[in-house]
């Protein structure tokens, strides 16, 4: 689960490893502190984040547009229409696109990096910056910059296109080319992140067991392969976990760029949420993708606790 | 642990939040009455003219304030069903009738008004044009005032026709259009400016080509699911013909991406011979021309869509807007006095003059006097179909399915066929 | 390669290699970034035909116009406010609650923590149609906190672990002594737990107010009226307002950007040990 991952992520962070002390005395005022302290985030917790979604479970099974109560019952339908809906069905696809190229291309890129950066070469701290930097912006403004990038007349790809003397590409506007456009967007905004957790997995590596092999003659490559990237094993779990849930969650950063077009290309199970049930209503087939989303996150974190359970 | 009901933490939240919401609430309490007016355009000049006309409103009615607020074409289409869940929706918003209009109405978030209208013997309801109340009448209700009409048709730059050797009097069939488009193309001209960013523009082709195949009552076939809905073979013939167009690389380079106003720059800038545009397509071109000048308005002319062989339509059946004010359930009362002033003969008159509208009042025809929109308002009196866009008659989200599918069509990026399959599954969702 | 002897000894080759390597990505980050900046100050002709280069005359009015205008800071008040009562009160209500579960023992701990984590497994998205008809009954559509209290209750489980991991580390010593001299839970939290637990602290608020100036989806859904948009929804308004005038959308983003950018390079080692400690829900 992802506790756990969090719990990893501090300690990577700060590099504490400390275990952790379970035996509090008990002193008077048990009560009141219970009454006091609990309630707020207990109440705030249920009436947003747990009723919503066991709502979102209700309201699947209706056909409501959000006036009155949900009356019209339709059972299954809602899912039914779904699984069988062109852009839904291109929505699933993207998402497990988005996490194919994180794990194939962004997680190496990051890990290539960052065992350039984990040295105290010149400069490190500059390129670790610029690295990291495109992760603090927000999705819809590194959407919007892309958006513009990509723009056929006057955008970058416009200039060098006409450099090059070939004909503008429109790839915002490509339903083959749009999906890999966002792709190269979702990379270039969130490789710096992964690398960050790979440094700062990479510093906190045991130097010994490098040492060691260094004297059985391995070479540079040998090393990484045989040493370093077993020794990485938790930190790569835990970026391949935060590839998945921000695949999962992707919606900013494509408003901006596509929307979700050209013919639905580059939907993505959020942005369908958003396109065919917020903007038109549909109250009960939008919880019905609620649902698939809910269920997809619960197997993978469970299915994630069982695989990191067993390593560690 | 948890075995307070719903009721009891909708009670419970609703107080806890309710101290917290007061500090956020902001004072809106006053005596006057505020009539809260949504609209998308663009065109400051066309702002500008309602704006006085609300300033003059305001003048003979002390205690009543318009309040124009402004959301762009597509955030506004994204934003609406939400708005009108709210509280804050507006008083009465841009409409363009049809199945949009109708499942607003059905949703109960409009305002009855069929009773005002019809009051003493229907005085309101029959100042304006009988085709224009039809079209935002529902089951015999009322939720919208009659605005303005439209027509869709070919503009063209009458000297690049001339240089191209083609006659537009001539373009009578679908086949004519597809030559002069060849010839234009021959002679180093782009013949079309399109609009394929925003893809409705695109739609206007692919509507025309179904209205001329398969003809009114071909349509309302279709449109009811009788037969076999939209994979017709009259629409499939439709879709065809577009992808013969799209064959024949009509359009400036990059139109997928063009939006509207840039498709009508492109047309103002003499760098297309073609538009297949709105009846204010003149005033348009003007506004979007990289000079801000445009074409000479003698040097545009027009000419109805053509018909295609053995199809069912008449060159006659147009295809255009019928736009109106829908008025929201908690308007205000002064809401509806308001907008028979702004709907009135003599205001929509004004507009008419000012080019903006094909008025929907009676009486105000003769405000009218631009040539090209005396043509287009003349189309539209004998217009022996005059059918809504089929984006809003369709419904919000088959009409974004006709929209995807026209460009997908004329693009190569989808077969005839497959556009009409996936236009009848978006029908077939919306209906289950 | 991985360690700081191998890089004493690197060969010319070798750093040439990194150098070049690390450039040419460094590029491709700062590119798109830097051409915004600067496609702000062009006219829209000269964006055309020199995306890249130097203005040929720096148009500062686009800037200054902006500056100069309400609607700017009117965006970036409105995303302050939210994001201050977000931090505000996930802070405080997590730090509350994490208390409870590191100090006091009490029946069902353990099941009331693992029922706040079931926040960590699912976005807020997806439950975000059930979310607005909450809120819109509630009638807190189109207020700051329609879009603050989902956020703080979505923010909740990630809070809630992070500070209890951190108190329940704190030194045992400290409990005992405070008990013994006779103070109360109450007294122990705030004059104690609190002062003690500032870096948690600030990673909790790092990451939540991140969260909230970048969240888009949220206030989206909940609010209606421009006047209280934060930016990232401001930001789309104007685009679509401004359409194709790319120049003054290209200077909205750059100073909308500007301040992260400028309190990233200020405060970038907090954030960063802040972001990568929390990222699970950002």
């Amino acid at each position: 689960m992802t506790n756990i991952s969090a719990t990893t992520a501090i300690e990577h962070a700060a590099g504490a490893t400390r275990v952790a002390k379970r035996k509090s005395p008990t002193a008077r005022g048990r009560l009141p502190v219970l009454i006091l302290f609990l309630p707020p985030a207990l109440l705030l917790f249920t009436i947003f984040v747990i009723m919503p979604m066991g709502e979102a479970a209700w309201y699947s099974l209706y056909r409501w547009d959000g006036y009155g109560l949900p009356e019209q019952f339709v059972g299954l339908r809602n899912f039914e229409v779904l699984f069988k809906n062109g852009a839904f069905l291109t929505a699933l696809k993207n998402n497990f696109l988005i996490i194919v190229v994180s794990l194939l291309l962004q997680i190496p890129l990051a890990i290539w990096l960052a065992t350039m950066l984990a040295n105290r070469i010149t400069g490190v701290v500059v390129f670790r910056l610029i690295f990291f930097l495109p992760y603090v912006l927000a999705d819809v403004a590194a959407g919007l910059i892309w958006r513009f990038v990509y723009d056929g007349d006057y955008g970058l790809f416009a200039a060098v296109a006409g450099f090059l003397g070939v004909e503008t590409p429109y790839v915002l506007a490509d339903k083959d080319l749009a999906i890999y456009a966002v792709l190269a967007v979702v990379v270039w905004k969130y490789f710096g992140f992964h690398m960050m957790l790979f440094i700062a997995g990479l510093q906190s590596l045991d130097k010994s067991v490098l040492e060691a092999a260094e004297i059985d003659g391995a070479t540079g490559w040998q090393k990484f392969r045989f040493v370093t990237l077993p020794l990485l094993g938790s930190t790569l779990r835990l970026s391949v976990f935060f590839a998945v849930v921000g695949s999962l969650q992707l919606f900013d950063m494509i408003m901006p760029l596509t929307g979700g077009g050209p013919f639905n290309s580059t939907q993505t199970m959020v942005t369908f949420l958003y396109n065919f049930g917020v903007t038109r209503m549909q109250v009960g087939l939008g919880s019905a993708v609620g649902v698939v989303l809910f269920v997809i996150c619960v197997t993978l974190a469970f299915s994630y606790k069982r695989i990191f359970m067993r390593h560690d | 642990m948890l075995t307070i009901g719903k009721f009891g933490i909708r009670f419970a939240s609703a107080t806890a939040i309710g101290m917290l919401a007061l500090c956020a609430t902001a004072a809106t309490a006053s005596a006057d009455a505020v009539v809260k007016w949504l609209h998308l355009e663009l065109n400051p000049e066309y702002v500008k003219v309602w704006r006085s006309i609300a300033d003059k409103y305001q003048a003979e009615h002390p205690g009543v304030k318009i309040e124009m607020q402004f959301l762009e074409n597509e955030a506004f289409k994204a934003k609406l069903p939400t708005l009108l869940q709210s509280g804050d929706a507006p008083d009465f918003f841009y409409s363009w009738g049809g199945g949009v209009l109708k499942q607003q109405q059905a949703t109960g978030a409009l305002k009855d008004i069929s009773g005002k209208m019809k009051e003493d013997g229907g005085a309101w309801g029959k100042s304006y044009n009988p085709a224009a109340l039809k079209a935002v009448t529902f089951d015999s209700k009322i939720s919208a005032v009659p605005y303005k009409m439209g027509t869709v048709s070919f503009f063209y730059n009458k000297a690049h026709f001339a240089k191209a050797g083609v006659d537009a009097a001539g373009i009578k069939t679908w086949d004519d259009f597809l030559a002069a488009v060849k010839k234009l193309k021959d002679a180093g001209i782009v013949p079309i400016a399109g609009g394929g960013g925003e893809k409705w523009p695109i739609h206007f082709y692919w509507s025309y080509l179904v209205m001329r195949n398969a003809g009114q009552q071909g349509f309302d076939a279709m449109k009811t699911g009788a037969g076999d809905g939209f994979v017709a073979p009259e629409a499939v013939k439709a879709g065809e013909q577009l992808a013969q167009l799209g064959k024949l690389e009509p359009f400036q380079p990059g139109y997928l991406a063009t939006t509207w106003p840039q498709a009508l720059g492109v047309f103002g800038d003499g760098k297309a011979a073609m538009i297949l545009g709105f009846e204010t397509t003149e005033a348009f071109q003007r506004r979007n021309a990289g000079d801000g000048k445009g074409l000479a308005g003698d040097n545009i002319g027009r000419f109805a869509f053509p018909v295609v062989a053995g199809g069912a339509g008449k060159a006659t059946d147009t295809l255009g807007g019928i736009n109106a004010w829908a008025v929201t359930a908690k308007a205000p009362p002064e809401t509806l006095d308001f907008l028979a002033y702004l709907t009135n003969a003599e205001n929509e008159r004004m507009m008419a003059k000012a080019g903006m509208i094909l008025p929907a009042a009676v009486g105000a025809e003769d405000g009218v006097t631009n040539p090209l929109l005396r043509e287009s308002a003349k189309q539209l009196e004998a217009s022996t179909w005059h059918q809504n866009f089929f984006d809003q008659e369709l419904g919000p989200s088959v009409g974004r399915v006709v929209n995807d599918a026209s460009v997908a069509i004329v693009s190569g990026q989808m077969s005839p066929e497959e556009g009409a399959q996936t236009i009848q599954d978006a029908v077939e969702m919306d209906k289950m | 390669m991985t360690e700081t002897r191998t890089a004493i000894r690197m060969s010319a080759g070798t750093k040439i290699y990194l150098y070049v390597s690390l450039t040419i990505i460094a590029a491709i980050v700062v590119v798109p970034l830097l051409t915004t900046a600067l496609g702000g100050f062009k006219t829209l002709g000269d964006l055309r035909v020199n995306p890249f280069g130097l203005p040929a005359e720096w148009q500062w009015s686009n800037y200054t116009d902006i500056l100069f205008g309400e609607r700017y800071w009117r965006q970036m008040m409105n995303s302050l406010i939210i994001a201050t009562l977000t931090v505000f009160l996930t802070v405080s209500v997590a730090a509350m609650a994490a208390f409870t579960f590191a100090h006091v023992k009490f029946f069902g701990a353990t099941f009331l923590l693992n029922y706040f984590l079931i926040g960590l497994m699912f976005p807020a998205a997806t439950a975000i149609l059930p979310l607005f008809i909450r809120i819109r009954d509630l009638g807190l559509l189109n207020s700051y906190w329609g879009v603050v209290l989902p956020q703080v209750a979505f923010g909740l489980g990630m809070s809630i672990l992070l500070f209890r991991n951190y108190f329940r580390n704190l030194p045992e010593e400290l409990f005992q002594a405070a008990f013994v001299d006779g103070c109360g839970y109450l007294r122990f939290f705030w004059h104690i737990t609190l002062p003690l637990s500032r870096p948690i602290i600030a990673t909790v608020a790092i990451v939540s107010f991140v969260a909230s100036w970048n969240s888009y989806i949220l206030p989206l859904i909940m609010l209606n009226s421009e006047s209280i948009y934060p930016w990232p929804l401001g930001i789309m308004v104007y685009r679509g307002e401004f359409g194709t005038e790319w120049q003054l959308v290209l200077a909205f983003i750059t100073l909308t950007i500007l301040p992260t950018i400028i309190v990233f390079f200020l405060a970038q080692k907090h954030i960063i040990a802040g972001l990568t400690a929390g990222a699970v829900k950002s």
